[in-house]
């Protein structure tokens, strides 16, 4: 017999596939004929509500209070300048890391088109959703934005890149770093300047409280895993009681408890605004996540990696900093980002618990206007606010798992 | 056979001054002795290879040398420095020893050229121009520079060990501890490994050798120590180990391996 004739028949295409995976046995086509119906249907009542029924005027007369909430009209302008401000950040940082990537070999320069359909691809979802929120609008304004950000992001890229690519002196490439690290803190008091961080709504709101959440609670989030990990007792026994008295207490609760609590405590004349509020419990809540994640990521790093370490005379910190807290973040990127894409959803929450406009609870006061109360049209702010945040959320969780294969170059 | 007598007495070094001296030293796991009053000295230049039973303490003794194990009682001096509980000799004595493991231990995380540099800039405050073109030197010592770019990932187990060597040399240790550095490797890499030491030795490289690989100790070693149960059992040089041992238990356990 030849070795053609013992190998199993392959067949392929479309229909050997359904066969195969869809209508193998009866009851998997009754499976597939009753579930099929079922997606259909779902599909269908779903694209006629979107583009039929669904009145999506709501969301466009409203597009401001739901995106900056009251955020007086004629400092708008900041928001943009603010905007494309991060948009050369990004494009600056993104440029530095590919051109010193490249001029240390580890990566090469592809063309111009695939670097383009290369993002096109990644960020698609984000900017489609961008275009159709500037096709909401009926000024100038945002395009405006839009237009800027992106011409700030490709200069920033391209400077970056040019920059990165170079040997520099060494006080050069410090001060560069110094004013990278600055420009975030300038827009942030730019920003704060025109409309008082107290006042920031919408969801302006969500994504300040978001970000701030997560640049604050990692430094303090790996603080806590190295305590919990320390041969001191005291630093261990209080790393512990409060990571479960924080991942005990429910996020809503002490939410509130910030609202009202507060007032026994300090001078109403001192006491901090609600935006700061929650900010602080979002730090606080998040960080106690993010620590135990840290331990587990520090726990699966190898001891030999810290043996070697300290064979070679690095001091423990050093041994820490440069050996094993690299690879036990590297470790854990997938529950980071979870906990993350967490908080950033989390964010919702403050609306009620502490009455800040945010984009969920602009979404509710819009359906009490004289011109939709009584129509029902909650749903259409709903799925609105959660397409949103499910944009960004899968943003997040793509980035992430690109991140991953990025810098998992080195795995063994 | 005559055996030079110094050969045979682990208190006095059989090469050169006495670089490393570590006399009735114990040590303890909990309820159990890893070593019992170990004594040897090591001279400047020379090369000791440890040889012994899994669990007989060989690993322990020299992980002890460099203080990742810490004795509970005796003396461990490294070029005159006392290992005790003050952090700065400690830190001074790995500084001056560079250990080899049989896992390799390399930085996952940094390329092979960054995982030679870092100890250098970090503890010797070495200019990266510097600790780079030193490192380079190294790669072409132990064969491999045109690798310097890659990570410990994209490396055979031979070249991965051969980095963890150069990255000990880097930091310009007086004595290179090697814990069994090919127990991990495929067979046919074991040979560029052992070549690397063997060179290493030829250079003056004091060193002491924990392995199984007896060509490698018949060839090099100025010394054989054979342990079990944490105890030194015999002490001499190769040609008298490997003909004519004198204790019951070393030749059972050479006619075990060879």
């Amino acid at each position: 017999m030849s070795a053609d004739a013992m190998r199993p028949p392959s067949r392929s295409g479309p229909s050997e596939w359904m066969r195969r995976n869809l209508f193998r046995t009866w009851y998997d086509t009754v499976l597939t004929v009753v579930f099929g119906a079922l997606a259909l249907y779902v599909l269908a009542r779903a694209i006629v509500f979107v583009f039929v029924d669904a009145r999506w005027e709501i969301i466009e007369v409203n597009l401001k209070l739901l995106m900056v909430g009251r955020w007086p009209s004629e400092e708008l302008t900041t928001i943009a300048v603010a905007v494309a401000m991060t948009g050369l950040l990004i494009g600056l940082v993104a440029g530095l890391v590919r051109g010193r990537q490249v001029r240390a070999g580890t990566a090469v320069r592809p063309s111009i088109g695939s670097r383009l359909a290369d993002l096109a691809g990644r960020f698609s979802l984000l900017i489609g959703t961008a275009l159709l929120l500037l096709a909401l609008t009926d000024t100038a304004g945002p395009w405006t934005m839009a237009i800027a950000t992106l011409v700030a992001g490709v200069v920033g890229r391209l400077v970056g890149g040019w920059l990165g690519s170079r040997f520099l002196p060494r006080w050069v490439t410090r001060l560069g770093a110094l004013l990278i690290v600055a420009i975030p803190f300038v827009v942030f008091f730019y920003l704060n300047r025109a409309v008082p961080l107290a006042a920031w709504e919408g969801f302006f709101f969500n994504i300040t409280a978001a970000m701030a959440g997560i640049l604050l609670c990692f430094p303090l989030g790996v603080l806590l895993a190295l305590a919990r990990r320390s041969r001191l007792r005291l630093l261990q026994s209080m790393s512990i009681v409060y990571i479960e008295f924080v991942r005990g207490a429910p996020l809503f609760v002490l939410l509130l408890m910030a609202n009202v609590s507060l007032e026994f405590f300090v001078p109403a004349a001192i006491a901090p605004s609600k935006v700061v509020r929650a900010i602080t419990v979002f730090t606080l809540f998040t960080a106690a996540y993010l620590a135990e994640i840290v331990r587990g990521g520090l726990q699966s790093v190898p001891r030999g990696q810290e043996e070697a370490a300290t064979a070679l005379g690095l001091s423990p910190f050093k041994s820490m900093l440069l050996i094993v807290l690299p690879q036990a973040l590297r470790n854990v990127i997938p529950a980071q980002i979870g906990q993350f894409i967490s908080l950033f959803k989390d964010t919702t929450l403050a609306g009620l618990a502490l009455g800040i406009l945010d984009m969920l609870s602009a979404a509710q006061v819009i359906t009490q206007q004289p011109a939709f109360r009584g129509q029902g049209l909650i749903i259409e702010t709903l799925v609105f606010v959660g397409f949103l945040f499910w944009v960004g959320s899968f943003t997040m969780s793509r980035e992430s798992q690109r991140l991953e294969r990025k810098i998992g170059v080195g795995e063994r | 056979m005559t055996q030079p007598e110094v050969f045979a007495d682990a208190t006095k070094a059989a090469t050169g001054s006495p670089l490393i001296e570590v006399s009735h030293v114990d040590k303890f796991f909990g309820d159990f002795q890893a070593l019992k009053d170990i004594n040897l000295v090591v001279g400047h230049q020379e090369v000791v290879v440890v040889i012994g039973p899994s669990g007989s303490g060989k690993s322990t003794l020299i992980r002890c040398i460099n203080r990742l194990e810490k004795h509970d009682r005796g003396r461990i001096v490294v070029d005159g420095i006392e290992l005790s509980d003050d952090i700065r000799n400690i830190q001074e004595v790995r500084r001056e020893t560079g250990m080899v493991f049989q896992q390799f231990n390399l930085f996952p995380h940094l390329t092979v050229l960054d995982n030679i540099t870092l100890a250098p800039r970090q503890v010797r405050r070495v200019p990266k121009v510097e600790a780079e073109a030193e490192a380079m030197k190294l790669l072409e010592r132990v064969g491999i520079p045109e690798q310097a770019h890659k990570y410990p990932g994209q490396l055979s187990g031979g070249q991965q060990q051969r980095v963890a060597i150069a990255r000990s040399l880097a930091m310009k240790p007086k004595v290179m501890l090697f814990d069994e550095p090919t127990s991990a490797l495929d067979p046919e890499m074991i040979k560029e490994v052992l070549d690397v030491m063997v060179e290493l030795a030829q250079g003056g490289m004091t060193m002491i050798v924990v392995t199984h690989e007896m060509g490698f100790a018949r060839a090099v070693a100025d010394r054989i120590v054979f342990m079990s149960d944490g105890q030194i059992v015999e002490v001499g040089p190769p040609e008298h180990f490997f003909t004519n041992p004198t204790e019951e238990r070393t030749k059972l356990f050479l006619s075990q391996i060879l």
